[in-house]
């Protein structure tokens, strides 16, 4: 048997593409042979991707392609898909609700109104349905699907296995750190963040820090808006870094006190268990996967309460026995989604996939 | 703020014990209002908001934007298959179809490239100025609304 992977390209860094590449690396390390096919291979990435185009050669009634939905396939790819002989899977790693993006970015709007859409179609291409998180399923099953089956996010601990960038180190290891880590978007509420560091900063902490980590490509109007923000409410101390390094980011993770998180929609949440595994203790609103991917650890609020969000992050720097708790429980929270355990429940899907 | 505003899974940590000293600080900083700062921040951040993103509700708004995808100013040909169906006959016939293809892509791909981007960066342009037009006319109205 065969099991390929298809999403519309692959890139460093991201939560998605990471995934594509652990699972073709748990995939071939079990004897399948897997390719990941793209319908725009990065130059980066050349010998590692091939063209859809390509595809035709591995095709077979014996072969799965493992479809990763993100956003919206172009029409042509959605076309290819309905002539291929293959048996597909959707594998689902949600899509962000394509109102947070009005009057930010229009082409995001429309492709993540589209990917939305798009599901429905997906849905008589498809013989079964997996997503990151059984939240990811639940949307699937609304839309329809019967076979559902939950694959989480691979957390790979040896991406990180770093030397941490010295000069962030350098600037932040001293003080109190308030980390976000994130692409800069509406969803993810970046507002809630700055205002909850208001708090903090004026009333309890005025040597704190905000680290807001993530790239804010095509979301350039929310980062203005942002920035006003910080400067309206005449708040030093806020640091947008913009893309980062592995070796920059694991600096970020040294160097912070608490994660906090306000997002709204996160289909998983992979900064989640990047603080685990670097043993951060975790503030997050409670909403969408977020409460999933914690699976009972970390610290979850139900409201928006500024100041009793940032009195937690006092008292959470402040009571050690509190911190030891959290960052245990984190720790323990972490091993699901290891590498060995993932692949036991992947080796069952396809296994389940053979059987049918 | 409701009862149960926070969730801890640990067994061994007092979720009410949290909350209560939570509530204490809070009261014993005896917070009005915030220093240096006119308003309430939330409120800031809203009208902040209105004023540089627009009204959220209102997706209609961005449906007046440039009608046309990314993905249409792609106009390289990425799908194309040189398959055959009859035996003998059909894979020497696609082998040599194949090598035409091949020669004509090799001097046509770099301009349909730079054609596809050049179209890409047009409508990544077209779309900040149709997002300033509606920034603008958001603004008229509201100035509008003042005189009036």
């Amino acid at each position: 048997m065969q099991v390929h992977q298809f999403h519309p390209t692959v890139s460093f860094g991201d939560a998605t593409s990471n995934q594509i590449l652990s699972l073709q690396r748990l995939l071939r390390n079990a004897g399948y042979r897997s390719v990941i096919f793209c319908e725009h291979p990065p130059l980066h990435f050349q010998g590692r991707t091939q063209l859809i185009a390509r595809y035709g050669r591995y095709a077979s009634p014996e072969s799965v392609l493992l479809l990763h939905f993100s956003r919206g396939y172009s029409a042509s790819v959605l076309d290819w898909l309905e002539q291929l002989s293959a048996r597909r899977v959707l594998v689902y790693h949600n899509i962000t609700p394509h109102t947070y993006f009005a009057g930010v970015n229009e082409t995001v709007l429309e492709a993540t109104r589209t990917g939305r859409e798009q599901l429905d179609r997906l849905r008589t291409l498809t013989e079964a349905g997996w997503g990151d998180s059984a939240f990811n399923c639940q949307e699937l099953a609304e839309r329809g699907w019967t076979h559902l089956e939950t694959l989480p996010i691979i957390f790979d601990p040896r991406r990180y296995a770093v030397s941490p960038d010295r000069k962030t180190m350098e600037r932040w290891r001293d003080g109190i750190n308030v980390l976000f880590v994130g692409r800069v978007s509406p969803n993810k509420r970046l507002e809630d963040l700055i205002l909850t560091f208001h708090y903090l900063k004026r009333f309890v902490w005025p040597d704190a820090r905000l680290l807001l980590v993530g790239s804010a490509y095509g979301m350039e109007p929310y980062l203005e808006f942002l920035q006003a923000l910080v400067k309206r409410l005449n708040l030093p101390d806020v640091t947008f870094t913009g893309h980062v390094s592995t070796a920059q980011l694991a600096a970020c993770y040294r160097c912070a006190s608490t994660y906090l998180s306000m997002s709204e929609h996160e289909g998983f949440g992979v900064p989640l268990l990047e603080s685990m595994h670097f043993g951060v203790p975790i503030i997050a609103y409670k909403a969408a996967a977020v409460p999933e991917t914690l699976g009972g650890s970390g610290i979850l609020v139900k409201d928006k309460d500024y100041a009793a969000v940032a009195e937690l992050i006092a008292l959470l720097a402040e009571d050690t026995y509190l911190r030891a708790q959290v960052t245990a429980l984190q720790r323990k929270r972490l091993q699901v989604f290891m590498p060995n355990r993932v692949a036991g429940h992947l080796r069952e899907l396809i296994r389940g996939l053979e059987c049918e | 703020m409701s009862d149960n505003w926070l969730e801890i899974g640990d067994e061994n940590v007092s979720v009410d014990e949290i909350k209560r000293q939570i509530r204490e600080r809070i009261a014993g900083r005896g917070i009005v209002s915030s220093p240096g700062i006119v308003g309430d921040p939330a409120a800031i951040a809203a009208e902040l908001w209105k004023e540089m993103i627009g009204d959220p509700a209102d997706v209609t708004a961005s449906d007046r934007g440039v009608p046309l995808r990314q993905q249409d100013c792609d106009i390289v040909p990425r799908h194309y298959v040189i398959d055959w169906r009859t035996p003998v006959l059909g894979p020497i016939h696609a082998t040599v179809r194949r090598i035409i293809n091949a020669e004509i892509c090799r001097y046509l791909l770099p301009s349909l490239e730079k054609q596809s981007h050049f179209n890409r960066e047009v409508l990544r342009l077209l779309e900040d100025l149709a997002r300033e037009n509606a920034r603008l006319q958001r603004r008229i109205e509201a100035l509008r609304g003042i005189q009036e």
